[in-house]
This record gives C-alpha cells, structure tokens and sequence, in this order.
C-alpha cells in the first residue's frame, strides 16, 4: 500500500538524519581541528542530493493523476456536486437550483471519470476504499468542474469524505458508492 | 538611548509571542483531546479554537522571526524604532480582534479562510467583516515594518551588495555578511507575500459590500491565498535561520560565518523557488494549468536543496570535530535544524504529486508542518528569546537544567508528532472535530498525542517563566 511505503521512507530518511547529527554532535566532545577542506565534500553531498532529487522527480511526476487513464474513454462519467453538507452523486448533468442525487453503481475494472464541483465552498471529494484507506480524491470547487478518473480493481462499498474544511458539520460530510 | 528602546521593544514582542503561544499550545492541546473522545466541545467551539491556534501561531513566529532579525540588525545599519513600534500596536489590535472574533463571534474558517468560506456567515454577522479588517492590519503593519528595515539596509548597502551578487565574482571588496544576505531575501519574500494580503482582502471587501454585484473567482483567490499563507508560513523559517548564521559561531565561541559565492548563489535561488513552491497547495484542483503543478514539485523540491546544501552543510561543518561550546541557545539551534531537516523531509514527500493525492488534508500535514516548527523554528527563536534574554544578566540556566528543558522538548515533541505521521498514513482526515467510527485508531493517536503534548508544554512553561522575567527587568530597567 503507498502509505505504509511512505511512512517507512519517511523513517528511513528520519533515521538517517538523527544518525548524521547525533554523530555530528558527539564528534565535538572529542574536538580536533575540524573538517578539512569541507567545501569539496559540500560539492559532493549537493551533488548527490540533485541526482536523487532528479530521479525522485522524474519517477513520481508522470504519475500525477493528471496523466492518469488519459488516452481512455470512461467507461461511465459521474456528475458530483458538493454543498454544506452533502453530496449530489448523479449520472446525469446536475442541476444547480435544484441540486438531486441518486444511487451510484460502478463497473469493475473499467476507468470512470469523475466531474466535481460545489454548488458554495470548496469541499474535498476523497474516496475511501472497504479497508477504510484513502485511494483518490479532488477538489470541489465553486464555478470550476475537476474531471477525476480512476479505476476500481476490488468490488465493494466506497465512502467519500469531505477532506477540505468547509464548516461546522465537515466531520459528517459524507457518501457512497458501490462498484460491482 | 536608541538600543535601551530597542531593547524593551524587543522584550515586548518576546514576552508577547511566549504569552500567546502558551495559550495557543493549551487550545491545541483541548482540540486534540476533543478528537480523542475526552473532551466533548460543540464542532463550532472546536473548529473556532482550530482558527485561532492556526491563525495566533503563523503570526506569532513570524513575528518572533521579525523581531529577532530587527534586533540583530542593529550590528549592522540603525532600524526604525517607530515602524517596529507601529508593527507592536497593530499586532497587538490585529490579535485582539482576531480572538475576539472567534472565541466571541465563533468565526471558524480555519486560518487559511478559503474563499468563500469568510462570505457565507455561519457565526456573528460583525465577525467576517472584523475578521477581514484584523487581516488588512497586521498585513499593512508588517508590511511597513518589512519595507522599514529592507530600506535600512538599502541605506547602506546597494541592491547587489544587499543580494550579495559581487560574491559571484573572486574577492569582492564588498563583504555580505550572511545575515544581511539571508534577512534580504526573506524580506524580499515577506513584503511580496504581504502585498498579496491586501490585495486578498481588498478583493474580499469588494466583494462583501458590493452587495452581490461582484463576485470573485474561486480559483484565484485560492491562488492568492496560498501565495500568501504558504510563503509567510516559509519565510518565517528563513527569518530563524538568519538569527542562526548570525549567532550559532558566535555563541559557540567559533569565528563568524562568511558569505562566499555558493552562500550567495543559494539563497539567491531560495527566493525564486520560495515564491512558487505554494502551487504545491492546489495540487488536488486539476483545473489548474499542469503547468503550474509541475513547477509547484520542481520548485518544493528545488527550495529544499541550496538550504540543505548550505545551510545544514554550514552547521555540521561548524560542529564536526570542532571544540564548541554548548549552551542552551546553540543546542536549541542544533536540535531545531534537525527537526527542520526532518520536517522537510515530511513535507517533500508530501509535495510530491503522486504522493499527494493520498495525503493532501490527512493528517499528514499537519505531521511535516507542525515538525518544523514545534521541533524547529519554534526552537530558532526560542534559541534566539534565550540569547537575548541572558545578555544583560547574569543568572544562566544551569547545564543540568538545560538537559532537561531539551529532553522533555525532544520526547514530548517526537510522541506528539508521531501521533500525526501515523494518523496521516492510516487516511485519518485532518481538521475533524469528531472521527468517525470506522477510523479506529484515530481516537487513541488523538489522546497519545495530546498527551506528549503536555509533555512539550513543561519545558515551555519553564522558558517561559525564565525568559519571561528576565525579560520583565529589561523593560522595567531604567540603566542601559
């Protein structure tokens, strides 16, 4: 799962930084004349920083969402709008003045596109799998429609959360869907 | 007679910032507890005290940052006493209103107040337009106090030098000192970000009373309000890092950093990268240009580097095998850059798209960021409060005293910011007053977190009532 890859890379690196300092720290109760010529390994130590850099960019950035399933035609669009607080999930183009939502049944295995937008504030549109863990979200924002695709692998109930504050009832800002 | 002014003015702001971050720590603290299931407060009275904590310590360290850089600056060119006075009374009612308008009027926008959250009242009619008017005053207090002192320096030193260009070329007959170097492009960073502020607010106000006849476009002010609020958040940094380059040789008892080309080159870099990391923050809206979300990870990426390189490079080699002299304030600095480092590799993760998508608005922000201040700027300045604070007397924090005060600021802040990390890699949602059931560890990391919490409090009571007094017979001393 990407979170749990995360939180171990983030331990790495933290790991290695409380190693690097507390060897830095403990260096200097048994003082000599310092480092000589710092500024070569300073070359070094940048260089090697870019390279990992570079390639850290250059293996996550084609995997933005906004590349995601782009040469594919969705097999279902979904039209969401968000409003304090709810959601409107309907396969037909929602209307603003009278805001209705209906029952969601995705196909498995296919690439659906989301259209999200908020009829007031700006809302989050995170969608959580059965096991209760965030696999995709956007922005609901007021006069904009952000185009969401995904493909569900696993049949089963989704939850979607608001995860963008939005006022007092927030925390119960919610819905669902299944896909089968 | 002009440094005994200075002097109490900076006193003010010390006991002024530990007075509110004290309060603030302890509504944090609540709000953790009310997650956690022990406290049961109204979502209105949470997410008012959720507004406030974010707001008071955004605005709170970047005026620690202010004034410390405002004090030591005088080693350098002579400041304005009245802009620093003025940026004081402005704070002081820009604050006032500002908790009067959410522990009174219940205004909960969060402080990043996401148009048009402010507009649609859900609180006190007199908040929203109270709220935007405290905004336009600590943004033009602090803009005069910024450009006040960015004209002192260029009093004395010429666009170039200030930005420490004639270092590119071999030895300048000019020297840069770092401080001056680093306290330029932060200020640089700051008034361009403040300017944004007015212009937000401007907006906002047009749009209140133009009775429906105006509207603003969502996208924008988002924009806008990120410009603003990510840069000041970051530049609050930049301002403890000059105080360290300023005084870490200094307190250890080594020579004076010097600015050489790579000094100049990276923070000449820092201020472009600084400016246009924020487009990391609207990563989730995809109607933004993919050409704007691509230079956000480039630019969060690219901001880390010439700071990594250099500044951290600078404190280690500092320190490597060299015979320093510990005290507390450059042990503070020490263990602030770590938690610094160790924030920014939270917060690289996070600005990275792909990683994005599965962290934006968990937990996992409020992890990296609350890591770089709770375990590093806050720890810049209180490094800084500490120096200032033990100049004119001559009572010390014994070194046994000083283990402990960094001991319970270590544990209690790692068990507190670990609640966070993990929070954020199980998919808890941030800023909920309640969990839903299905988050089952959301509640005891909520408690574990409050509780290592507390335990950060402790040794900041402590400085707080050292400092504080100290502090107190400086303002109240009638000799130099």
């Amino acid at each position: 799962m990407q979170q749990s890859s995360i939180l171990l890379l983030f331990f790495f690196l933290m790991g290695i930084a409380l190693i690097v300092f507390t060897y830095v720290y403990l260096s200097s109760k048994k003082a000599d004349q310092g480092m000589t010529n710092p500024l070569k390994k300073r070359f070094w130590f940048f260089l090697i920083l870019t390279v990992m850099m570079g390639i850290f960019a250059s293996v996550t950035i084609p995997k933005s969402p906004y590349f995601a399933f782009a040469d594919k035609t969705p097999a279902k669009v979904i039209h969401v709008a968000a409003m304090q607080f709810s959601f409107f999930l309907s396969e037909n183009a929602i209307d603003p003045e009278k805001p209705s939502g209906q029952q969601i049944e995705l196909p498995v295995d296919e690439v659906v596109e989301f259209r999200v937008t908020s009829l007031d504030v700006n809302h989050g549109f995170a969608i959580y799998d059965e096991s209760n863990r965030l696999i995709t979200q956007t922005q609901a924002m007021p006069g904009y429609v952000n185009r969401l695709r995904y493909q569900f692998d696993e049949p089963g109930k989704y939850n979607i959360l608001c995860l963008e504050y939005c006022g007092m009832a927030h925390q119960v800002m919610r819905s669902s869907f299944t896909v089968k | 007679m002009e440094s005994i002014k200075i002097r109490k003015i900076t006193s003010i702001w010390i006991i002024t910032v530990l007075t509110l971050f004290v309060a603030s720590i302890v509504l944090g603290i609540l709000m953790r507890l009310n997650q956690g299931g022990v406290l049961q407060q109204t979502p209105i009275t949470f997410y008012s005290n959720m507004t406030i904590h974010g707001i008071t310590m955004i605005g709170i360290w970047f005026v620690a940052g202010m004034a410390g850089i405002n004090y030591l600056m005088e080693r350098y060119v002579k400041t304005s006493y009245t802009a620093n006075l003025i940026a004081l009374i402005l704070t002081v009612i820009g604050v006032l209103l500002l908790w009067a308008v959410t522990l009174i009027g219940k205004f909960h926008t969060a402080w990043t107040f996401l148009y048009p959250l402010p507009l649609k009242v859900m609180w006190a009619k007199w908040a929203t337009p109270t709220f935007l008017v405290a905004m336009s005053i600590l943004s033009v207090g602090w803009l005069i106090w910024g450009i006040s002192m960015m004209t002192q320096v260029l009093k004395k030193y010429s666009i170039a030098q200030a930005f420490a260009w004639q270092h590119f070329k071999k030895d300048p007959e000019v020297k840069t000192p770092p401080f001056i170097l680093i306290s330029m492009i932060t200020l640089v960073g700051v008034i361009t970000c403040l300017f944004v502020a007015v212009v937000l607010m401007a907006l906002y106000f047009a749009e209140y009373f133009s009775g429906g006849s105006f509207v603003n476009d969502a996208l924008l002010m988002k924009n806008l309000t990120y410009f603003f609020g990510h840069t000041i958040a970051n530049e609050m940094l930049y301002l403890g890092l000059a105080v360290i380059y300023e005084l870490f040789a200094e307190v250890g008892g080594r020579p004076k950093w010097k600015t050489t080309w790579y000094v100049a080159l990276a923070w000449n870099f820092t201020l472009i990268f600084i400016l246009t990391a924020f487009f990391h923050h609207l990563y989730m809206d995809f109607v933004q240009p993919e050409g704007f979300q691509i230079v956000g990870q480039l630019a969060s990426y690219l901001a880390s580097l010439p700071a990594a390189a250099v500044t951290v490079f600078s404190v280690w080699v500092a320190v490597y095998r060299v015979k320093i002299k510990w005290t507390l304030t450059n042990l503070l600095f020490f263990i602030g850059v770590a938690g610094w480092v160790i924030g920014g590799f939270g917060a690289v993760i996070d600005a990275t798209i792909s990683n994005n998508i599965v962290l934006h608005n968990t937990l996992w922000v409020p992890a990296h960021f609350h890591t770089y201040n709770v375990m590093g700027n806050v720890l810049f300045s209180l490094g800084f409060f500490y120096w200032f604070s033990i100049q004119f007397t001559d009572k010390l924090v014994s070194e046994r005293f000083s283990k402990l005060i960094l001991s319970l600021l270590i544990i209690g802040g790692a068990g507190f910011l670990l609640a966070f990390y993990i929070g954020g890699a199980d998919s808890i949602p941030r800023r909920f007053s309640n969990y839903p059931a299905e988050f089952t560890s959301a509640k005891f990391l909520a408690n574990f977190g409050a509780a290592f919490a507390t335990i950060y409090l402790i040794p900041i009571l402590i400085l707080f009532y050292n400092i504080t007094k100290r502090c107190l017979k400086i303002l109240f001393s009638s000799s130099s």
